[in-house]
């Protein structure tokens, strides 16, 4: 473990190196950009200079490392603003996304996983299959349009994009629902509920097909170990053996599975928030490339690569805590 | 019961052929299979968003070109995309596994923390990033793909070298005095194989996918090309109405997957007995 | 659903307006109207100095105040902050007296000191318009006589310069200064905030949902001129164009922008729900031609071009004809356009005839704009064309962040790239002298075209002040720029702007089309 959190710092500076050379063998000229369609050439030249593009690529590097060893992420070349503050202030609508997500996805996907490992190869494990073979394949934009398609424009159910038809609750939190609950504001509450449910769907979807792949094999495994073996062979029930090991083993099984899931949520968050207009990390992330602006990309990549580093740590120590077989 | 299990295990196996097989044959004879072979680029302006029927059998596009034509060729596309893509990652990712899994010290060590750094971002941002940076063309989807999947090999290869390391066959191997590289490549690595085709062939599946949200969030190939995800990026602007613009692409881009999916969950069944005690026939 | 555009509101007023609304009685809370706008462009920046764009207008139009400002169709410009200057003989001095009682949001007056420093922040920032400005207004040269009174002195006599004024949003001063940080002209504060004096003053601003404004009661011109005016503005972010077209349907955004397609107007008329107001707009779209690039220098390629593109299936089928056949590059109801004129027309033996003069013809390549449907579509639709008389063109689809900076570049051009040009300001310079005049290459001039007789009459006209002299010389151009194929010219844009049925009455304008609030009239 303590090996571990040493290879964090450098993990990080890797990072930065790795998201500068490539943000920045960027052909697209950012002070043209901010500048605009037909600016001058000497106003270009400003912004150029007052962002420091105009210094050699080592230069701009160190500056920006000086920075970030500081707790800056810099300044958005686009809208001026400090890059953590907008990652910050996205934060919650990504969270809560991916957070309702997961929740789905373990309520669906462990008890799936458990029934088709223990009804093996009868009908119902051979439907929870087909549907998470399609679940893997199906491509989250398309998904989320065909969503939008059914639930939005042909049955009128629900909203086709954004996080909320007004401003959102006063935040607390960050969280609408968390928020909206916490002011007792219950029509809010539903408004948001009912923003959420189609981009949640669409991230909880894949991610509940791969915790029941994982929950099945997880069970199958413990299922055909010795100590099940010799515990049924002593007369213990069924069920208590199921209850008592089996679930257990295929938990901390799944436990190990979120960091991954966790990180395909994030990387699923750019589309789906894409298509979505969901206001959070993924989106901006997508928009800051399209428009060039190094440091929010920059910011972005450094900040989602340590929350996702962070949340495996996390999931690493929760697992050594669980399993005494790794004590 | 085992006799069963196996058939299921093979018809998983035979359904991710079948599909690919058909991907294949539409790839190839996608001249002759199409109704509107000249709708690869051209169109007719007055047949623009036309439901499916029996002229145009999936519909046509914006411009007035014919979907399933267009799917036809797409799969070309997507199959040329996929194999390069894949081929370069597994190119990149392959050696430096071996080498680092072979070798101890602070080269493995720095490989392995290298490709932790491609690992610690989220894929689809990073090829989006080079993409963005190289200019929306073909070659450059292949290149973000290939540049952002290679640890997935290099990691696989890194631990199945480790694990195979200390063997005695390997073990054997030195002793007689062969060079490490001839250890690595005449030894180790037909050893290892099944799994690396194994991850391949459901890799393709990933490839695919990516290589359509790329080309969905218009990075990819540029108009008119036939490329799957930017048709259904097209398709948004005239829903709900024009549904089937949306709808066919979409299906051609699961089925494809699912096909190699399957193909990879049967071949890992078949070649890989090891896993196979592990996670039965997940 | 309709439910939802209550809840929203409900969710507004239970937060920080409260105490706004606190000492109002039932009825007036009742009575008070809310009007949305749903944007296909993210309201990033607030800083009317940083964005000239017409995505992010709104913010300029509705929070802040110009010196001038445009009204109607085909547009006049009225004198707004100001009234009519007096110009001295040699066309250099302009003096204004401002209009009495102009107060900003903040209950200080408006004086000419901030005009003053508005100008200065413009010309110091080198952001948004400061393009508009940098040839005629040097730092230093706007004085303040008084209070009262504003003196502009240009470098040389412009034309235009009246038009351009609509664009000096005068920031409050003292407000904006005290948020400056490390000599940024309050760059950084005013990007996320407002300092103006504008008809709407601003009450939430999220980037990634839009921004909300209030009526602003003590606005300088007054409430008299409109009996039902809208009480709060709301102008939310909705990038998908099926979103936009669904919310108006039902009611939750009371109006979206007014170019959408065919289908997606059909589908809204087929609703009942949803009226609309139709103009023709000015807002040319046509291939940027790289006059300097061989061989594209060779007007034969260009005519071959021009030739082989059909205008009528872009217009009519593609379009649906949303859109009308604009000949040259000036709109058809902007004066300076020549009336009746000829242009080119979809003629594939006139363009195989044009291309088979051409010496060292090679695949062209066209940079469509990524996300923009009809700049995809009519690259496609040249290259069809194209592909007909045998003349290879590829299409590259690049966002518009890239695509900007290879405009001014000569050598990294794109061959052709498809535009839309729109209203800045209402004068044919916008779309002439802007565009082609030689000294404009590397600014504004995309094209990298020479022609002395363009340069001549354009530079001429900028000199002139009255509107009966300067048009012979535009129309001459515009039929000069047509014979030269200096660019492939395709049509205006139709505005077919959606509105709500409580909407009563709208004033348009193609500068900012109907976004300026303060002429709507609704029913609450």
């Amino acid at each position: 473990m303590a090996r571990r959190l040493v290879w964090v710092p450098p993990t990080l500076f890797g990072l930065l190196l790795l998201v500068f050379t490539v943000s920045h063998i960027i052909p697209a000229d950012p002070a043209r950009v901010i500048a605009g369609e037909n600016a001058p050439a000497e106003q270009v030249e400003a912004l150029r200079q007052r962002f420091g593009l105009d210094r050699p690529l080592p230069e701009q590097f160190l500056r920006y490392a000086m920075d970030v060893a500081t707790g800056s992420l810099g300044v958005s070349l686009y809208t001026q603003r400090p890059v953590l503050d907008d990652l910050l202030a996205r934060l919650p609508a990504t969270f809560e996304l991916a957070l309702y997500a997961i929740l789905i996805s373990i309520l669906a996907g462990v008890p799936l996983g458990v029934v088709a490992a223990l009804r093996r190869n009868g009908w119902i494990d051979q439907v929870i299959r087909v549907v998470t073979v399609t679940g893997l394949a199906i491509a989250a934009f398309w998904l989320a349009i065909l969503l939008q398609l059914l639930f939005s424009m042909k049955l009128d159910l629900l909203p086709v994009q954004g996080r909320s038809a007004g401003w959102g609750p006063e935040p607390i939190t960050g969280f609408y629902t968390i928020d909206a609950l916490l002011r007792g504001d219950f029509e809010t509450l539903g408004d948001s509920l009912r923003y959420l449910a189609l981009p949640t769907l669409t991230l909880a979807i894949p991610a509940t097909a791969t915790i029941v792949r994982f929950t099945r094999a997880g069970v199958l495994n413990v299922m055909s170990s010795n100590a099940v073996f010799y515990q049924a062979a002593m007369g213990i029930p069924r069920t208590v053996v199921i209850w008592k090991y089996i679930l257990r083993s295929a938990l901390i099984g799944t436990l190990t599975q979120i960091g991954l899931v966790f990180g395909n949520l994030l990387a699923g968050a750019v589309v789906v928030e894409t298509v979505f207009a969901w206001p959070g990390l993924g989106l901006f992330a997508y928009n800051s490339i399209l428009q060039s602006d190094y440091n929010a990309i920059m910011g972005f990549t450094l900040f989602t690569g340590a929350v996702f580093i962070g949340v495996n740590l996390l999931v690493d120590i929760a697992q050594s805590l669980l399993d005494p077989r790794d004590r | 019961m085992k006799t069963l299990r196996r058939i299921l295990r093979d018809r998983a196996l035979v359904a991710g052929l079948v599909i690919i097989s058909l991907l294949v044959l539409a790839a190839v004879f996608a001249g002759t299979l199409a109704t509107f072979p000249g709708d690869v680029t051209g169109f007719d302006p007055g047949a623009r968003l036309e439901p499916p029927g029996p002229v145009y059998y999936l519909g046509t596009d914006r411009m007035g070109a014919d979907l399933y034509s267009r799917l036809l060729f797409g799969a070309r596309l997507t199959i040329m995309v996929a194999v390069l893509a894949t081929a370069v990652a597994v190119l990149i990712g392959v050696p430096m596994g071996l080498v680092a899994g072979y070798h101890r010290g602070w080269f493995s060590d720095l490989l392995m923390r290298v490709s932790d750094v491609f690992l610690a971002i989220p894929q689809i941002v990073l090829a989006i990033a080079i993409a963005q940076t190289l200019g929306p063309a073909i070659q450059n989807v292949i290149l973000a793909l290939s540049a952002t999947y290679w640890p997935f090999w290099a990691r696989l290869v890194y631990a199945e070298t480790r694990s195979q390391r200390n063997e005695t066959y390997v073990e054997a191997a030195v002793a007689m005095g062969a060079s490490p590289f001839r250890v690595m490549v005449l030894h180790i690595l037909p050893n290892i194989a099944s799994s690396i085709i194994v991850r391949t062939t459901i890799g393709m599946g990933g490839t695919i996918l990516a290589a359509a949200a790329l080309g969905f969030l218009g990075l990819g190939a540029p108009p008119p090309a036939p490329e799957w995800g930017r048709m259904i990026a097209e398709s948004r602007e005239y829903l709900p109405q024009a549904w089937w613009y949306a709808t066919a692409p979409g299906i051609a881009i699961l089925l494809v997957v699912i096909g190699f999916n399957l193909l990879g969950d049967g071949l890992r069944d078949v070649l890989d007995p090891r896993i196979r005690r592990g996670a039965d026939g997940n | 659903m309709d439910t939802q555009h209550g809840t929203g509101r409900r969710a507004v007023l239970a937060g920080g307006t409260a105490l706004a609304l606190a000492g109002m009685s039932r009825e007036a809370q009742a009575a008070r109207t809310r009007f949305v706008t749903a944007n296909n462009n993210p309201y990033d920046i607030l800083d009317p100095h940083q964005v000239f764009d017409i995505g992010r207008l709104a913010i300029r139009l509705n929070m802040y105040d110009a010196l001038t400002h445009w009204v109607d169709n085909p547009p006049k410009l009225q004198f707004w902050l100001v009234n009519a200057p007096t110009i001295s003989d040699d066309g250099k001095t302009y003096t204004f007296k401002l209009k009495p009682g102009i107060k900003f949001h903040d209950g200080s007056p408006l004086t000419a000191a901030d005009v003053v420093y508005s100008m200065e922040r413009i010309l110091a920032l080198k952001k948004g318009a400061y393009g508009l400005f940098k040839d005629s207004v040097s730092p230093g040269s706007t004085k303040a006589l008084d209070p009262q009174t504003v003196q502009f002195t240009l470098d040389q006599p412009y034309a235009v310069f009246t038009a351009i004024l609509s664009e000096l949003w005068v920031v409050n001063t003292k407000v904006v200064k005290s948020h400056e940080k490390d000599g940024d002209w309050g760059a950084a504060w005013l990007s996320g905030h407002e300092a103006g004096s504008g008809s709407y003053r601003l009450r939430r601003f999220d980037p990634a949902i839009g921004f909300q404004a209030e009526r602003f009661a003590e606005h300088f011109e007054g409430w008299a001129n409109n009996p039902r005016p809208v009480d709060e503005a709301d102008f939310r972010v909705a990038i998908e164009t099926a979103t936009r077209v669904l919310g108006v349907i039902k009611g939750e955004f009371n109006t979206t922008d007014g170019f959408l397609p065919a289908e997606q107007l059909q589908r809204m008329r087929q609703s009942g729900t949803v009226k609309f107001v139709e103009a023709e707009s000015l807002r040319t779209f046509y291939f940027i031609i790289n006059n300097a690039k061989a061989p594209l220098d060779d007007l034969n390629m260009r005519k071959a071009l021009c030739y082989a593109f059909d205008y009528d299936g872009f217009i009519d089928n593609i379009l649906g004809g949303t859109v009308v056949r604009n000949a040259g590059i000036i709109p058809n109801p902007m004066w300076g356009a020549p009336k009746n004129m000829k242009g080119y027309t979809y003629d594939l033996d006139r363009a195989k005839h044009h291309l088979s003069e051409v010496k060292g013809v090679r695949p062209l390549q066209i940079g469509a704009l990524a996300g923009y449907p009809q700049s995809e579509q009519a690259s496609q639709m040249l290259q069809a064309g194209c592909g007909k008389i045998g003349l290879d063109v590829r299409i590259v689809t690049e966002p518009y962040t890239t695509i900007a900076p290879k405009l001014n570049d000569a050598d990294r051009a794109h061959d052709l790239i498809p535009l839309w040009r729109s209203a800045y300001f209402a004068d044919p310079h916008n779309w002439t002298g802007y565009m082609f005049n030689s000294s404009n290459i590397g600014a504004g001039n995309s094209s990298f075209y020479k022609n002395p007789k363009v340069d001549e009459l354009t530079d001429k006209a900028l000199l002139l002040t009255d509107q009966e002299q300067r048009r012979p010389l535009y129309e001459e151009v515009s039929h000069l720029l047509v014979e030269d194929a200096a660019g492939l010219f395709i049509n205006n844009t139709k505005y077919f702007g959606p509105f709500t049925k409580n909407v009563k009455h709208v004033r348009f304008c193609p500068i900012g089309d109907a976004q300026d609030i303060r002429w709507i009239e609704m029913e609450a």
